[in-house]
């Protein structure tokens, strides 16, 4: 699912050096669809291979966040939380690209996640 | 990381307290939050308990809500928002004298009222969300309907182990029946956010974080702003239940 091109697109960035390209940047006249993420695993959850990802602006946070839950494998009693500023977690109706828009920074739009059991 | 015996006992000992929330720092985080809800007209007052020094937040709204329909709406639905997959009308030539009976499976996208509080655990040192759900009409929503108005993003969760997420309880402060999201594991969700700020010397209004995390599960939206606009409690320093540590104080 994860090279589906419906789904999020891998970026090929793998040298922290090189400035950030997101794919459309070549068309000036047409505003960007798409925002690139970064995904950084909090406590004990597991590290994604894959940290840079090409999103949709208008993607929500449950869509990321299923997402990220499947690319993880999780279980039925575990759920994903996404975090803005490492301190908030945006409504899962909330789209990335208002995300972006409030807390993005160098291009990109870092978002910590984190599983747990959250309940019981 | 080690510096001392001191300091490395003082750091364990904050790091350990930084997870959970005293009374005195939840009431700090509450006013704050407060403040920044009457800026925004986001609804939210505090509500002190007569008599006590005790309070909590709280909140009225309406949402959406799964709903079962009942007798109370025959014919016209005074929900203008409710959608329904066949028509009342079946049931309102229904001569069957018990009214009880109306569709029970059937649930439907209705207007619910919700009443949210925000209260101090003191056993679990951290705060906990009680909610009350009613239809328009004045019909509490039953523990099922509860379950099934969880947002999706939370459903696969909740359907694995609902009783241990949504339950039914009394309000410890007004003795009525109240929903409860269950605080045991609000430390799992917690404790890497804050250790995280104290890592990095920044701090973050718990209450914030922690109802930015719960509050969609039932509905309750917080708003982004919270994120940004909402002050930290100033630092208290030797407000942690955990005993003492070896004679340094923090701050």
């Amino acid at each position: 699912m994860s090279d589906n091109a419906e789904s999020l697109t891998e970026t090929q960035k793998d040298e922290p050096s090189t400035p950030q390209q997101p794919t459309e940047d070549s068309g000036t006249a047409d505003e960007k669809k798409k925002i690139d993420v970064l995904l950084k695993a909090v406590g004990d959850t597991p590290i994604m291979k894959t940290k840079k990802w090409s999103v949709e602006k208008g993607r929500t946070v449950q869509s990321l966040s299923q997402f990220i839950s499947r690319f993880l494998k999780m279980e039925a009693n575990e759920q994903l939380f996404i975090y803005v500023n490492q301190s908030f977690s945006p409504s899962p109706d909330q789209e990335v690209g208002v995300l972006f828009e409030c807390f993005g920074s160098d291009g990109k739009l870092v978002l910590h996640y984190c599983k747990s059991q959250a309940w019981g | 990381m080690v510096v001392g015996v001191g300091d490395g006992v003082r750091g364990t000992h904050r790091e350990m307290s930084s997870c959970f929330l005293d009374e005195e720092t939840f009431c700090q985080c509450c006013q704050l939050f407060l403040q920044h809800s009457h800026s925004l007209c986001d609804g939210w007052s505090w509500q002190q308990v007569k008599g006590s020094e005790e309070g909590y937040l709280r909140k009225t709204t309406l949402g959406t809500g799964r709903t079962r329909c009942n007798q109370d709406q025959q014919g016209t639905s005074s929900d203008q928002h409710q959608e329904r997959t066949f028509s009342l009308s079946f049931h309102d030539d229904d001569d069957d004298d018990d009214g009880a009976v109306c569709c029970i499976q059937e649930e439907s996208s209705s207007v619910v009222q919700y009443e949210y509080h925000i209260l101090y655990s003191c056993s679990y040192q951290t705060p906990v969300l009680y909610f009350r759900a009613s239809t328009l009409e004045g019909r509490s929503l039953c523990l099922e309907e509860v379950w099934d108005s969880v947002h999706p993003n939370y459903r696969q969760r909740l359907q694995h182990r609902p009783w241990d997420t949504i339950t039914q309880q009394e309000h410890p402060l007004l003795g009525q029946s109240f929903f409860v999201l269950h605080p045991c594991r609000t430390e799992e969700f917690m404790k890497p956010v804050l250790k995280a700020a104290l890592e990095e010397h920044r701090q973050v209004n718990y209450i914030v974080t922690w109802l930015s995390v719960v509050g969609p599960v039932v509905g309750l939206d917080v708003p982004l702003s919270y994120c940004t606009q909402v002050p930290e409690p100033p630092h208290t320093p030797s407000s942690s239940p955990q005993p003492p540590a070896l004679g340094t104080k923090p701050g």
